[in-house]
């Protein structure tokens, strides 16, 4: 029998843009500001960008500040939605007089029937009625036009609404592409009592070409990059007491990282890969979310090939733009608002060109002075959350022939799901590595 | 609530030879006697007795910019970067403040520092 020598298959390559600079804080000093700043810059942005849109609306009428309201004059405004709820814990309440029996557990929304919206620009709030403009949908924070006339009980009676709506979005050339495949995977949870460390060797084994015969290989040369969006680790949490640890539980606390590293090293031996932190990995807890330390990846960290990006994350392959988070955004709409799919909060965080709105009321947020960074000025092609209960995709198409792909990544502890995208179409679907053999 | 002073007239402050107003609600809550060390918020950063009270031209027009709404919320904010802030975000800042600014001799923080 001939024995052939094996081709070496080539991994197809792509060119690497990072647009990380935005969510860096390194170079920010922190003067003792508030919030109200970072609200000032959100503002004065998304209100000039109204402005813009409104003449295409409405243009006949005309546009005033809050307190320039007129009783019965129909007219537009412009202002931050700020919504009253009721089931909202609120720091005050630990001090109020009348002790009322508080829920024992805790729920996972807050919407009550009860929440209305208010209006609020620089110079006054007003109170929104009418029912255009649905509390269970807004959160505070999104930045609105409404038009709409104030009512003798001082309530602003809305009639519609105007939405900032996608953002602009730079034409991709049409060349004929070939078929290339990004990785997008999140909550591995490694340490975690629930994650299955061959699931995630079966993960990295399968990207890295050791699985398969010749023609699997030939398709994963095709994959050109991964992305871990959040949450690679767990630590238990009854290590994080605060007390001191043995040093028995030291090599706890560190086991893993080690993990981490090793699979990590084989990743980046192969293919680029960035990885970004999440709500339980050790990096800081408020938005934007820094990238995690190289000190704690020994082994893949040496190689160019590795890059720890913020979290939000914004990076462009092969002049697609992707931009993602590790679902603490998301997390916190479904508390505070409520929608049939998950993807109807990432398609209205991209229509309200915010990727999270309810920082900094809700969401831990650095308080930037002079910008917000979280604000979409353009378009991505690929928009992804991270950290989800299962996977689920969407194209979305915008009034200026904008077309975004939506993308809800599964946590991998959990579902065992990865998510793979063809940069050629956006199209994209589940890669399931599973361990159990059904008898 | 201030105790009603022995002496009245070391209890409210006395109006000052120029005709500008003096912003004195801060004075109001010192104690009656005028010997004693100054209270907390007569004394401003670096230890200084702030007894001039406030008022030159140029901290007047400083004033002015610091609670026009346009530029936005003055505190936690030094007056300088808010108005390159302003500036930047095309808000047309009037161009005196900031030569105001840049000489010396004036306070780089708003009028809220410290008192809030």
């Amino acid at each position: 029998m001939e024995v052939e020598s094996p081709e070496q298959l080539q991994r197809k390559q792509t060119t690497y843009l990072s647009f990380g600079e935005n969510f860096e804080i390194q170079k920010e000093v922190y003067r003792g500001q508030q919030y109200s700043q970072i609200y000032f810059a959100r503002l004065h942005w998304m209100r000039a960008l109204l402005y813009s849109l409104v003449p295409n609306w409405k243009s006949h009428l005309p546009v005033c500040t809050i307190l320039g309201l007129e009783e019965g004059t129909e007219c537009i405004i412009v202002g931050t939605l700020y919504k009253h709820m009721k089931l909202k814990p609120c720091i005050l309440d630990e001090y109020s007089k009348e002790r009322s029996v508080a829920p024992l557990v805790k729920p996972h929304n807050f919407m009550n029937q009860d929440d209305y919206l208010v209006l609020e620009d620089e110079s006054g709030r007003v109170k929104l009625g009418g029912t255009v403009l649905s509390p269970s949908v807004y959160v505070t924070g999104v930045v609105v036009a409404l038009h709409g006339k104030e009512t003798s009980a001082g309530v602003f009676f809305v009639e519609d609404v105007l939405e900032a709506g996608l953002p602009p979005q730079i034409e991709r050339p049409l060349k004929s592409r070939e078929d290339k495949y990004v990785v997008l995977v999140s909550g591995l949870s490694i340490g975690s009592s629930s994650s299955n460390p061959l699931q995630f060797q079966l993960l990295v084994d399968h990207i890295t070409g050791h699985l398969g015969d010749e023609e699997e290989q030939g398709l994963v040369a095709e994959i050109v990059h991964l992305v871990i969006a959040g949450n690679s680790v767990e630590i238990s949490r009854g290590i994080l007491s605060g007390q001191n640890l043995a040093s028995k539980d030291q090599s706890r606390l560190s086991e893993p990282f080690k993990e981490l590293d090793i699979q990590l090293t084989q990743i980046a031996a192969s293919l680029p890969l960035d990885i970004m932190p999440g709500s339980s990995d050790p990096a800081n807890f408020s938005l934007p979310q820094q990238p995690l330390n190289r000190c704690l990846f020994p082994g893949s960290a040496t190689f160019n090939t590795f890059r720890s990006c913020t979290n939000p994350h914004c990076f462009e392959l092969d002049n697609i733009r992707f931009l993602g988070t590790s679902g603490q955004n998301i997390d916190d709409l479904t508390k505070y608002s409520e929608a049939k799919d998950k993807l109807d909060f990432l398609e209205r965080t991209l229509r309200w060109r915010h990727l999270a709105p309810t920082a900094p009321n809700t969401l831990g947020c650095y308080p930037f002075t002079d910008r917000d960074p979280f604000l979409i000025d353009s378009c991505p092609d690929v928009y992804f959350v991270g950290n989800q209960e299962k996977y689920g995709t969407r194209l979305v198409k915008g009034s200026e022939g904008q077309s975004v792909r939506l993308i809800s990544i599964p946590r991998f502890c959990e579902t065992g799901v990865a998510v793979l995208l063809n940069m050629r179409n956006l199209e994209c679907h589940a890669l399931t590595f599973g361990t159990q053999f059904s008898s | 609530m201030a105790t009603p002073a022995k002496n009245i007239e070391g209890f409210y402050k006395q109006k000052k030879s120029n005709t500008s107003k003096s912003k004195s609600t801060k004075h109001a809550a010192a104690t009656s006697s005028s010997s004693i060390a100054q209270p907390p918020a007569l004394v401003s950063q670096g230890g200084s007795l702030d007894l001039k009270d406030d008022f030159d031209e140029e901290e007047q027009v400083l004033r002015q910019f610091d609670m026009n709404m346009a530029f936005g919320p003055c505190i936690g904010i030094p007056r300088l970067d808010r108005w390159e802030r302003a500036q930047a975000m095309g808000l047309n800042p009037p161009k005196e403040i900031e030569s105001i600014l840049k000489r010396c001799k004036v306070k780089p923080q708003s009028l809220f520092d410290g008192r809030i």
